[in-house]
């Protein structure tokens, strides 16, 4: 017997009602429909599923024509193995400056903009629908600040919230990231019974692999400083390391520090958990909304235009990451941030056989296995240029599959189903850019997370809402952003890529 | 003259000939069957025959999740079917096919407790996935970069066109087609107002100066971002890096201008069991016959749209079938049709009908309104959808259409995209059938043009 479900996607097993369901809950955009069912993230990659998708788009969910548009393609087409990628050529594995130049902007307001009017006023004005200004709304709604606002130019989880592969770690080398990042974690598992939706927290650890003496050396200083923050950490030899991942290559590092209670998370639905949960509160969530500049007077931020109209504010959160800068500059206010491409590729599903997160940190290559299955990983570009590029490139597949082929062998004939980009948003320091902005009161900086916002969020954003309510913090004070100009800088080593 | 190949199935021995797809073969011995799907175990056998779809994914020597409709037939292959853990016949995880009728809500399974989420997450975890790890290790695939003028992805009928258009334009034009030979739908007789079999003989013979490469599939167009440069003689910077697979390695392909005519993607019509093992793309089946000689049964209930559903109808009668209904679904869930109505089409046992469901396994009938026709299998024949991915993720606009059940790439009236360097023709373009050549050769002459203009 066979139960007489309408499949939609086959790779996934995405039903009619499936997509009935996202539609109900506000996922009626084609890229959030995606991100919702899982629809065309299997080994089709949506050649099969896209076109019914959106005609269902189109006559149940009311998408405008102008919306009618494909999720993004991410190459390669048809799955293809890592050895094929690994075999690329040097000269495709060279760099040259890259041809691409940012992306034009839309013009005119999105499609799917909302046709609401918008408020007035907002108490505090949110930019940025990422997870640090999601997470920092369902906050300060929490503490019973109803006229909150939050403004995304896309889709939630369209920037680097959605573009990351989800590992958490409380494995830092400053204790400030340590402390934020423990009781991140320890949110995360309960995030669920919070906010109602599955985050997927597995905790199968994280193991950075040392491939020469100074990684040992960093790696050992952080052992020594987790065991005083009381973190499991420690350092452990080859053959335990391939105890854990028995499929590693030991000839390709010669320690490793282990922490068993890090892990990962599935992206999205944290971002979606928070959203809701935010607007349950009376907080709006307004996506396809650009902002387009900010009023400043006598020294305080007034307002926030968007393509929508202006909303007057007592305080506006720049929380955009790597587009923070662009943002910060429209109230007259140089960021030190400088945006980074960084490429991820997800592989086919497999059954379960990596449990942690592995990552060397010398080269930048990390991967973990999801709770599809896909093996999911990167790794850091020294040779990438500076700037907003979320394009995908084949030299990144050339050399993610080289290395991870070399230290995981087994991996060769394993294929890649996709590929995608987000961006870092790093400062000079690798520390977050937190608290008031000098000269412009009632601005308030929440950016500069490199790439780790996302691990961060739950307890940075509680931590903010609590301030911004009058209690006292200092590390509001020590990531100000003023901290440049004053020679003090908070220096994160333990950065991938 | 047909060499026989012994090959197993899960252990068990199974014949095929030389000549076959490890899906022709299995298909020939009476296997429907193929795989369970991720999630619910629901059984699942080829749909497409043309490696989009990827509801053939067998284990074959040890390597996971390989199309099955895409891996030639070997002497002594050992494939294994996968994601049945207790057997692929008596899956009993198939349970979950039942205990979610409609569907499985992830987000929000076991939400209110701490550990039973965490009993979930174990469960879930073991579940997912399709393959195991490849058992062997393997060692890169050594690739080679090569350069092109004007690169025509695609050899159908829009290809061949362009391509023959770019090079009588003086440019060194390389023809890339996935298939083993020329011709692309055009080998189906399906349309008979677009070219057939006897227009790609003749069109492939004018081909004197195109290099022609076979069984090569682009998997990406990117912007040429390597240290490789245009060809050293006249030094241009060539804009585009197209990565193509021949067999295991990769081609890395430096051009000045693409040229995609990629053709389409056949569709599944989401009707309940639409996705059972005996439920094929109209066109996969006759890719299959052409090509293997291999046939589903004898007898075909056929279900679709417009124009399509009354050709494919027609050649799969003349592929040897005989048709026990030809189903107009045009406006049945969930959607619009976007197809024209059918022409009058007395040689057709027709039918028109709203509310479809397949049963059986393999399929053995199909219910459509209070109509059973008992069938071998079904056919679903709906316009192939324009291959838009390679352009578009390139970032070339596109625009939808239901009459092409869609994405076409948008592009001017000399095939020009949005991305100076991309040139898109054919079905892609949305100039299917009879139309094909004319764009493609637009295609190929504005692609050589704009090359020398620069």
């Amino acid at each position: 017997m066979i139960a007489d479900k309408a499949i939609v996607c086959a790779c996934e097993d995405v039903t009619v009602a499936d997509l009935d369901e996202a539609v109900a809950r506000g996922f009626g955009d084609i890229e959030s429909m995606k991100r919702y069912t899982g629809l065309g993230t299997g080994p089709c990659q949506g050649k099969s599923c896209l076109a019914s998708a959106v005609r269902y788009c189109a006559d149940r969910a009311d998408l405008p024509p102008e919306a009618r548009v494909p999720f993004r393609a991410r190459p390669p087409l048809s799955p293809t193995t890592i050895s094929a990628f690994a075999g690329l050529p040097e000269s495709i594995v060279r760099h040259r400056e890259s041809p691409l130049q940012p992306q034009a902007a839309r013009p005119g307001p999105h499609p799917l903009q909302p046709r609401e009017p918008l408020p007035a006023h907002a108490s505090v004005v949110i930019i940025g629908g990422g997870i640090m200004g999601l997470a920092l709304a369902w906050n300060l709604a929490s503490r019973g600040e109803r006229n909150v606002i939050v403004f995304e130019r896309g889709y939630l989880c369209e920037g680097a919230s959605g573009r990351n592969g989800g590992g958490v770690r409380a494995q830092w080398s400053t204790p400030t990231l340590v402390e934020l990042a423990k009781e991140s974690i320890d949110f995360m598992a309960r995030f669920a019974q919070e906010l109602g939706i599955n985050v997927w927290l597995r905790r199968g650890g994280y193991l950075f692999l040392a491939e020469d003496e100074p990684t040992l050396r960093r790696l050992e200083a952080g052992a020594q400083l987790h065991k005083k923050l009381g973190l499991a950490t420690r350092i452990i030899d080859v053959g335990e390391a391939c105890g854990i991942v028995p499929e590693l290559d030991g000839k390709g590092f010669i320690a490793a520090s282990w922490n068993p209670e890090d892990g990962v998370v599935f992206p999205w639905p944290f971002l979606w958990g928070y959203a809701d949960g935010a607007r349950k509160l009376g907080a709006r969530i307004e996506t396809f909304t650009r902002v387009t500049g900010l009023d400043v007077e006598g020294g305080a931020v007034r307002a926030v235009e968007t393509d929508r109209g202006k909303v007057r504010a007592d305080r506006v959160v720049l929380a955009c990451g790597a587009w923070s800068p662009s943002l910060a500059s429209m109230a007259g206010v140089t960021l030190p941030n400088v945006p980074y491409r960084h490429e991820i590729v997800s592989s086919e599903p497999l059954k379960p056989f990596l449990g942690p997160l592995v990552s060397m940190l010398g080269s930048g290559l990390y991967f973990s296995q999801s709770m599809r299955g896909e093996i999911v990983g990167g790794m850091g570009d020294p040779e990438e240029p500076p700037g907003l590029n979320q394009t995908s490139s084949l030299r990144f597949l050339a050399r993610y599959s080289r290395a991870l082929s070399t230290l995981v062998p087994r991996t060769s004939a394993v294929k890649l189903l996709r590929q995608w980009a987000g961006c870092y948003d790093l400062t000079p320091d690798h520390s977050p850019i937190i608290g008031e902005t000098p000269g412009v009161s009632g601005l308030l900086q929440m950016s500069g997370f490199v790439g780790h916002g996302f691990m961060m969020a739950p307890a940075v954003a509680r931590r903010m809402a609590e301030w911004m309510g009058g209690a006292k913090d200092e590390i509001f004070e020590r990531f100000n952003l003023s901290r440049f100009a004053e020679g003090r800088l908070e220096k994160e080593t333990f950065i991938i890529g | 003259m047909t060499e026989p190949l012994s090959f197993t199935l899960d252990g068990e021995r199974q014949k095929g000939v030389r000549g076959d797809t490890v899906a022709s073969a299995l298909l020939r011995s009476g296997v429907t069957t193929f795989t369970r799907s991720i999630k619910y175990h629901r059984p699942r056998g080829p749909f497409c025959f043309a490696g989009s779809c990827g509801q053939c994914l067998l284990r074959v020597d040890g390597v996971p999740s390989l199309l099955a409709c895409r891996v030639p037939l070997e002497e002594g292959m050992r494939c294994e079917r996968q994601n049945g853990p207790l057997g692929m016949e008596a899956d009993v995880l198939r349970a979950s096919d039942f205990l979610f009728p409609k569907h499985l809500d992830h987000h929000h399974l076991l939400v209110g407790s701490q550990l039973l989420g965490r009993v979930a997450l174990e469960i879930a975890r073991r579940l997912a996935g399709l393959g195991r790890l490849p058992d062997e290790t393997g060692a890169p695939e050594r690739g080679t970069v090569a350069h092109a003028q004007v690169v025509v992805i695609g050899g159908g009928p829009a290809g061949i066109a362009a391509a023959r258009a770019a090079a009588s334009e003086g440019a060194q034009v390389l023809l890339v087609e996935r298939g083993r030979r020329l011709g692309g739908s055009a080998l189906l007789e399906i349309d008979p107002e677009a070219p057939g079999p006897e227009w790609v003989a003749r069109e492939t013979e004018r081909l004197g100066g195109v290099e022609v490469a076979l069984e090569a599939e682009a998997l990406g167009v990117y912007p040429n971002d390597s240290a490789e440069d245009g060809q050293a003689r006249d030094k241009t910077d060539a804009p585009a890096l197209i990565a193509i697979r021949r067999r295991q390695s990769l081609l890395a392909l430096i051009a000045d201008r693409v040229v995609v005519a990629a053709g389409g993607v056949s569709q599944p019509l989401p009707f309940p069991g639409v996705d059972r093992p005996g439920v094929y793309a109209a066109r996969g089946l006759l890719e299959l016959a052409r090509t293997t000689g291999v046939r589903v049964g004898s007898r075909l209930c056929v279900v679709g749209e417009g124009i399509e559903l009354l050709r494919c109808a027609r050649a799969l009668r003349t592929a040897g079938y005989a048709l026990a209904r030809v189903v107009d679904a045009s406006g049945s869930w969930p959607f619009a049709s976007g197809s024209d109505t059918p022409e009058p089409a007395p040689d057709l046992p027709f039918l028109r009908a709203r509310n479809l469901r397949a049963r059986g396994r393999p399929v053995r009938e199909l219910r459509a309104e209070s109509e059973r026709i008992a069938c071998d299998a079904v056919a679903v024949a709906l316009p192939p959808a324009p291959l838009h991915e390679l352009a578009s993720a390139a970032g070339a606009q596109t625009h939808f259409s239901r009459e092409l059940n869609g994405f076409a790439v948008s592009v001017d009236a000399s095939g020009r995209t949005t991305v100076p360097w991309i040139f898109a023709a054919g079905r892609v373009a949305g100039s299917s059938g009879a139309a094909g050549p004319q764009s493609g050769s637009a295609a190929g002459t504005a692609a050589a043009r704009s090359r020398e203009k620069r």
